[in-house]
């Protein structure tokens, strides 16, 4: 069993980073390659998860949905334009059940505003995900990111 | 103290001049079509709203029924900067109580929400019961004969700051104010649009919190203003869920103090004023167009069109409908340049799975993370930035006209917002 996770973990690793990579980079609209069109992605405060209270601040129910978030951001929001510099760590895979590997990892994400350079920590948590291996390569099944400030500074506009 | 003389006239000492530190700003005199900015960046400005507005003769939101449903439930929050704690007693009566030991001032409360059977002060054991009073303080008799509290120690004079209670359609409000009217009666003809969206037990469906670094007056005006509403929320008029050629009003109360807006979805009414603005304005982008647009589906639940209701009180509390989505609003200011918002959304003990994962789904509209209105926070924080040290400039409000009854009940109009400003200075004794 931990042989077979060995052999997953870099590809897993890669797609983790992946993900981060394209927000940073600002190429948001590739993460949505990342995900199955029928994925979830939701990003939920460690508050609300621990009282077992459903709702989530982003819960997008499949890749066409995180795509019209993206696109509602490009072309309708409005924010002080700002970009993210995620650090990662403790990338784990603790199961596979059914060709699903389960994985847990750590986020933080420091925000940089563009017009005064602030620059403040402004998520961390922890990533619940769910990833498939397909033929296409690895892909998120669920990705849930916990957040462990029940506050948000701000807005939450671009994915984290 | 004589005048010295001398040959230079500005060296001349005439002693202090009491004027110029007792009126330290003058309200423009234009009145309350005017916000001057110092008025959000003053500390002592601040430091006199805690006082004059949050513990005077105000009802402030605290939360729902739902969220300290049984015997010993409670729930910390805050009015103003305070910290207070919500319980429910073994009477099922609800009680807000300072979240201050009567002793020596410690916290009592650390969680935001649990279940207790007491009140209890973990730095010398002073106990309350659900209701706030008194009922043991550790060693208050000394041990042989040594120590202990006065003979003339009464634990009845001893109990927590309490305050006064009101319930309304599940939302509890509180006030440190003897004085102020009965909740309803001071809602007034506000109450109508509470009364229309929770008409049935209710059950919390989770929080969000936003922080925003800006005057908490800056938020409190925003869903005050409809004015801005399908300008700067392009979503809105985009996808058809709220457009200003939609059939709208406006309730405000008899004070002024407290307001709510409506919009009914798909009554566009076809007008050439709306057409012609409408092309100017960056919100009515025909090309956008959802992949999914289930997320806009919506039920009319309450049997009356509305589409979108946002309904505020003063001064810290907003009720919102949009769509199935339903939640309240609780301002919290952090300091002069600093305010928390949070977010409680709900649905109704009775709802299904299917109504439940509905109003999940819009749950991704509003709030920190909102589609629809996510620009709020953003706009409160620019314009704080903007006031920078607010020594100089003004807001203009005169959109709908000068007075506080011109506007109607039209939500192209700034009339809510002259009225918050006029009760404004009458509670702060800013003539």
């Amino acid at each position: 069993m931990t042989t077979t996770l060995d052999t997953h973990f870099r590809t897993v690793e890669n797609l983790i980073y992946e993900w981060a990579r394209h927000i940073d980079e600002d190429h948001v609209e590739a993460i949505t390659d990342l995900m199955l069109e029928d994925g979830r992605y939701t990003v939920k405060s460690r508050f609300n998860h621990d009282r077992d209270l459903p709702m989530a601040v982003i819960d997008s129910h499949s890749a066409a949905q995180l795509r019209d978030r993206i696109k509602s951001m490009r072309v309708a929001n409005i924010y002080e334009p700002h970009h993210y510099r995620h650090i990662l760590s403790g990338i784990q895979i603790l199961t596979e059940e059914a060709g699903v590997l389960h994985v847990r990892s750590n986020y933080l994400v420091i925000r940089t505003m563009a017009l005064d350079g602030d620059m403040k920590i402004f998520s961390t948590g922890q990533c619940q995900d769910q990833i498939v291996l397909t033929p296409d390569g690895p892909k998120f099944k669920r990705r849930l990111f916990l957040y462990d400030s029940r506050i948000i500074e701000t807005l939450l506009v671009i994915p984290i | 103290m004589q005048p010295i003389s001398s040959p230079n006239d500005e060296a001349v000492i005439h002693g202090p001049s009491p004027r110029k530190s007792a009126a330290k700003h003058t309200w423009p005199t234009e009145g309350y079509t005017r916000a001057p900015y110092w008025v959000y960046t003053d500390p002592d400005i601040y430091a006199q709203e805690q006082t004059k507005i949050f513990r005077s003769k105000t009802w402030n939101y605290v939360g729902l029924e739902a969220e300290v449903p049984e015997v010993g439930s409670f729930k910390t929050t805050y009015i103003g900067e305070q910290s207070v704690i919500l319980t429910r007693a073994e009477d099922y009566s609800l009680h807000v109580v300072v979240n201050r030991c009567a002793h020596r001032g410690n916290m009592l409360c650390r969680d935001a929400f649990g279940k207790v059977k007491k009140l209890y002060c973990v730095y010398h054991a002073w106990n309350y019961n659900l209701k706030g009073d008194l009922t043991h303080a550790a060693f208050s008799h000394g041990i042989r004969g040594e120590g202990g509290l006065p003979k003339d120690f009464q634990l009845s004079e001893h109990g927590l700051h309490k305050l006064r209670v009101a319930s309304f359609c599940g939302l509890v409000f509180a006030t440190f104010s003897d004085d102020v009217a009965p909740l309803e009666e001071w809602l007034g003809d506000v109450a109508q649009g509470i009364r229309r969206v929770l008409h049935k037990p209710l059950k919390v469906l989770g929080y969000d919190t936003q922080r925003i670094q800006a005057n908490w007056k800056t938020y409190h005006e925003n869903p005050r203003d409809s004015y801005h509403a399908n300008i700067l929320h392009t979503f809105y008029g985009t996808f058809g869920l709220s457009r200003q050629s939609q059939e709208s009003g406006m309730t405000l109360d008899e004070s002024g103090r407290h307001v709510y807006f409506y919009t009914k979805a798909g009554t566009e009414k076809k007008s050439e004023d709306f057409d012609n603005t409408s092309s100017t304005l960056r919100s009515v982008n025909d090309d956008i167009k959802l992949e999914d647009p289930s997320i806009l589906k919506w039920r009319d639940e309450f049997g009356d069109g509305v589409s979108v209701q946002v309904l505020t009180t003063y001064p810290s509390f907003v009720l919102h409908q949009i769509a199935n989505s339903l939640a309240t609003r609780q301002l919290i200011p952090r300091g002069v340049g600093e305010s928390d918002l949070v977010w409680t959304y709900f649905g109704f003990v009775d709802d299904d799975e299917v109504t439940t994962q509905a109003r999940l789904v819009q749950g991704n509209l509003a709030g920190s993370a909102g589609m629809i209105s996510v620009e709020d926070a953003a706009v409160c924080e620019m314009m704080q930035r903007a006031m920078a040290d607010g020594q100089s400039g003004e807001s203009f409000i005169e959109m709908g006209g000068k007075t506080l009854v011109s506007g109607g009940n039209t939500k192209l109009s700034e009339r809510a917002i002259r009225n918050f400003w006029h009760n404004y200075r009458i509670d702060m004794d800013l003539p």
